[in-house]
């Protein structure tokens, strides 16, 4: 018996102990890309309409283009110098031209004819009707919505659902194929709705916005729809072409609820004895309500809200980068991400991905600039620890990294391959309004005059950081934008002492909060100890990890918390939007009805000089108040391998991958 | 005795299950009681937004019927989607991740168990000499010193001042000797350490005795005879070890740029995402389990005075 087992025990154990061997050495050897680059942690999907941040931007923008392309102003053709030649300019890209109507209202995009996906079949206006709507689908739930809702006409209520009785809508019916899809594949409905039947309308009284438009929602999904739906006509020829809606038909009176209102089962049946079917969805009808249409296949059309003169570089934003219709719905998300079955349109397709690892980039022969893109292949390699990435630059492994270790900078910055220079992004503190003595605008000037910023920027980031008295960074043209006061520790005394707190006495103790990091646990040493010498108070540090920072900040249960915002397009507006009265991103509670109004003006000015001053009246407003306390403007921190060219320092810290070229 | 066997490994397989599922009990309702949840977004967004993603993740359900889909969609296998990585469901990322590390892995314990061993074995066979002192001495270094600092003082020397081997990344055989040489080093110190203690216990008993007497050559003896005595406390540290090293090194991941298992237990426990967190959990108490099994087998195979079922 012993010796008849042992025997099986030993082959079970060493098969399984060779297999794991053999799986080890076929890990094989790959051949290096054309250039390598560290891309920080792994990206969270290639999906335009899942992502945000700036890792996923880069490989987005390398496989994908949207309507217009943001590129340094020196690769315009026929660019003549003026200004910075790397200055970032949305240029033509699945668009050739536009056409923008005299109330600055509409904007008609001329779709290339040479435009193609990398299956061979051309990119046309139905593509982008098709991925904005995706984009805007409730499902798809993108954190970066605002970027049409906030514009484009009949967006907002598009992705909220907001739907009342006359309303022409789509219905959505359970059954979809791929439940978790981020967009509909169920039975589509069209109809007109005729009444709401209301669920009991929430007690409002007395809750923030926030809440209130939370308990808006609620109510509103609780509530029943009765609508008339009508015939339609499907073009079975054109597969991808909008259905013929017939809205003059004497429609078919059907009741409508989602999920929550069905377990109510308020009210009971109605009256007409109209079952409540259940639905996913009942939204908007999108080509009658969304200022997003296709005239024809080669011009597309968007009408907005207001006249808004950042909205080519919006369309240069990689979330509003096309899909390609039929790969998504035949493979629905995520398997349609899959480099197999990823259809593309930009100057890169995908070889391979591996999780954690890399993303391995391939010359994609169908873009419609292909004869501009110097590099065949390029790995982006998932890297989060700067100590490797720097490691690897220098061993040669990599050729481009954006984030060496803070105690290497000084050294580094001497090298002939650093890029650095001010990025669009502010390094600030929040100061919550709603806790004495922060209310008071006297205590927050006193601490942002008692800030030497000029320390920080030299003793603590070292990169190359500027010292902030704004909250817009500087670089973008033709904006000024308003101070706040200087340093000036005489004068915060004062002010300290005007609001009671004469040397700091009865000051009471604030406490700092910020997210784990080496940096910001430096920087709040450094403002806790400026703050103690130069107006005799004292503060405590609050260090929590990330996402409890966040909670925190959010839910405003802070006094000091440091913040920071990278610009997504050149102008204003993406930061002053910011704290716009209970603003999501305001989180300090401070509101300006002045504000409110200088920032609404100007989306709603069409000459350009006229509205950077509305822009700029709104920040003096802000920095007069100080809800906040600019510490510094960001650097960008690129080393770049000499043998490459076509890298260009610019305010976005954007770097498009097809404009890189090996030296000869 | 077969019976008995099958029956100890059925017995075992139904605890395991159980323990999974404490385990899985546990990670779900701990994971919701910290602060902060998945859709703390670094930007916060309006709440109509945030109601739409945490509906994407069927996360505005009721807590029980949240706990049972995911329950029971755990016992068919399917880890779910996850929250960071959205393009690929745990199960992808986890099993690319376990090949990365199981690759390291085995390398280490080969390399840990062929230095460990003989090292053991010479230090009990020259006990007190100068031999079995710097043996000892090695081995409490390698117990000692962090791997971090291993990991660094390795890139010094054999990337930058001798520049044999990259200094990080994955895809070449090349890129796996670093990692695994720093990864065996303790191990290989506490097998050496465990091997002689047991060497040392065993060579003092009688059937060493007889077969000194026998005349036995003294290599033969420690072999043949000691060393299998000798083993046993080293089987039994190698199978909760053997889960760990498996399952990835958050510290040399990091340093080397590694795509293995280890960072998910940290990265997603860090970024909230709940169901590659529940995965990495899961997948560790497997094979927690698995190991422990093998084992105790193993037990009976190398020391006859155990039976199974006694």
């Amino acid at each position: 018996m012993y010796l008849t087992r042992r025997p099986w025990f030993l082959l079970v154990t060493s098969i399984g102990f060779l297999g794991l061997f053999w799986s080890a050495l076929r890990v094989g050897t790959l051949a290096p890309a054309e250039f390598s680059f560290a891309n920080g942690a792994d990206i969270k999907s290639i999906d335009p309409a899942i992502v945000t941040g700036h890792p996923e931007g880069r490989i987005i923008n390398a496989v994908f283009e949207g309507l217009y392309r943001n590129l340094p102003a020196h690769t315009l053709p026929g660019y003549q110098p003026d200004g910075d030649p790397n200055r970032m300019v949305p240029q033509p890209a699945m668009a050739e031209r536009y056409d923008r109507s005299a109330d600055g209202l509409t904007y008609t995009f001329h779709i290339r004819p040479s435009a193609r996906w990398s299956d061979g079949s051309r990119v046309t206006a139905h593509d982008f009707v098709w991925s904005w709507k995706r984009f805007l689908h409730p499902d798809t739930a993108n954190q970066y919505v605002y970027q049409l809702t906030s514009y484009v006409s009949g967006a907002k209520a598009f992705n909220t659902s907001q739907v009342g009785p006359g309303d022409r809508v789509e219905v959505e019916l359970p059954d979809r194929l791929r439940p978790y899809d981020p967009f509909p594949t169920g039975t589509m409905l069209y109809g007109v709705v005729r009444r709401r039947i209301e669920a009991p309308r929430p007690a409002m009284e007395g809750l923030r916005r926030a809440e209130q438009d939370e308990k808006l929602a609620e109510w509103h999904r609780r509530c029943k729809f009765e609508v008339d739906i009508v015939p339609v006509v499907r073009n079975d020829d054109e597969p991808h072409s909008t259905p013929q809606i017939d809205w003059a038909a004497a429609g078919e009176r059907r009741v409508f609820a989602k999920q929550d209102a069905l377990a109510d089962d308020m009210g009971g049946p109605l009256e007409g004895h109209h079952p409540t079917e259940e639905c996913l969805h009942i939204l908007p009808h999108f080509d009658s309500s969304v200022g997003i249409r296709a005239i024809d296949a080669n011009t597309f059309e968007v009408r907005l809200d207001h006249p808004t003169a950042y909205f080519l570089e919006l369309c240069g934003f990689y979330v509003l980068y096309p899909v390609h219709r039929p790969s998504v719905e035949r493979f629905g998300y995520p398997a349609w991400t899959r480099p197999e079955h990823l259809v593309t349109n930009g100057p890169y397709s995908i070889a391979f991905r591996r999780i954690r690892d890399r993303i391995r980039l391939q010359k994609s022969p169908t873009y419609w600039n292909a004869k501009e893109v110097a590099l065949n292949t390029i790995d982006a390699l998932a890297l989060s620890s700067q100590t490797t990435m720097l490691n690897m630059y220098l061993n040669g492994q990599l050729d481009w990294i954006d984030d060496p270790p803070q105690t290497a900078i000084p050294d580094l910055r001497q090298r002939s391959d650093w890029h650095g220079g001010v990025r669009l992004g502010t390094y600030f503190f929040r100061l919550n309004v709603n806790k004495p003595p922060l209310d008071n605008v006297q205590v927050r000037r006193a601490l942002n005059q008692a800030l030497n910023k000029q320390q920080i920027c030299e003793s603590v980031t070292r990169a190359g950081e500027v010292a902030a008295r704004s909250l817009v960074p500087p670089g973008l043209s033709d904006y000024q934008a308003p101070l706040c006061d200087d340093y000036d520790v005489a004068a915060a005394q004062q002010l300290l002492a005007d609001a009671g707190y004469a040397g700091g006495r009865g000051f009471p103790r604030l406490e700092i909060l910020y997210n784990t990091s080496e940096s910001h646990r430096t920087i709040a040493e450094v403002v806790q100890q400026q703050w103690n010498q130069n107006l005799g108070i004292h503060v405590d540090l609050r260090n929590r990890e990330w996402k409890v920072y966040l909670d925190d900040t959010q839910s405003q249960k802070y006094e000091i918390s440091r913040a920071a915002w990278i610009g997504d397009y050149p102008d204003p507006n993406t930061f002053l939007d910011m704290f716009v009265t209970q603003g999501p991103n305001n989180m300090t509670g401070w509101g300006n009805l002045r504000y409110d109004e200088a920032l609404a003006g100007s989306q709603q000015e069409l000459d350009p000089q006229r509205r950077l001053e509305l822009l700029a009246e709104a920040e003096r407003i802000l920095m007069a108040e100080l809800p906040i306390l600019p510490i510094y403007f960001y650097a960008s921190k690129n080393l770049v391998r000499a043998d490459f060219s076509g890298f260009s320092e610019n305010l976005l810290d954007v770097h498009p991958l097809h404009l890189l070229r090996r030296r000869r | 005795m077969l019976r008995t066997l099958t029956w100890f490994v059925v017995q075992r397989v139904l605890w395991s299950c159980a323990t999974l599922w404490l385990v899985f009990t546990a990670t779900f309702f701990l994971m919701r009681l910290v602060p902060g949840g998945p859709f703390q977004l670094d930007r916060n967004v309006s709440p109509e937004i945030r109601r739409n993603l945490i509906a994407r993740f069927r996360m505005d359900l009721p807590l029980p019927q949240q706990y049972w889909e995911h329950l029971f969609r755990t016992a068919r296998g399917d880890l779910g989607p996850s929250f960071t990585i959205a393009d690929y469901s745990v199960n992808e990322i986890l099993g690319q991740g376990f090949v990365v590390s199981s690759a390291l892995g085995v390398f280490a314990l080969l390399g840990a168990l062929g230095l460990g061993v003989p090292a053991g074995v010479l230090s009990a066979a020259y006990r007190g000499r100068s031999v079995d002192r710097w043996v000892m001495l090695l081995a409490t270094l390698g117990i000692a010193v962090p791997n971090f600092v291993l990991a660094s003082l390795c890139i010094l020397v054999f990337v930058f001042v001798v520049p044999v081997f990259p200094a990080g990344g994955w895809g070449t055989w090349r890129q796996l000797v670093l990692p695994s040489a720093c990864l065996a080093a303790p191990f290989a110190a506490y097998i050496a350490r465990l091997t002689r203690t047991g060497m040392l216990e065993v060579l003092g008993q009688d059937y060493i005795r007889l077969a000194r007497a026998k005349g036995l050559r003294s290599s033969a003896i420690l072999v043949r005879h000691a060393l299998r005595g000798a083993m046993l406390p080293v089987v039994s540290y190698l199978g909760p070890t053997t889960a760990g090293i498996l399952t990835g090194s958050l510290v040399l991941e990091k340093v080397f740029a590694l795509p293995g298992m280890g960072s998910h237990f940290v990265d997603a426990a860090l970024q909230r995402d709940f169901t590659l967190a529940m995965g990495a959990v899961l997948v560790y108490t497997l094979l927690l389990s698995v190991m422990m099994l093998i084992v105790d087998i193993s037990y009976v195979l190398l020391d006859p005075r155990v039976k199974i079922g006694e």
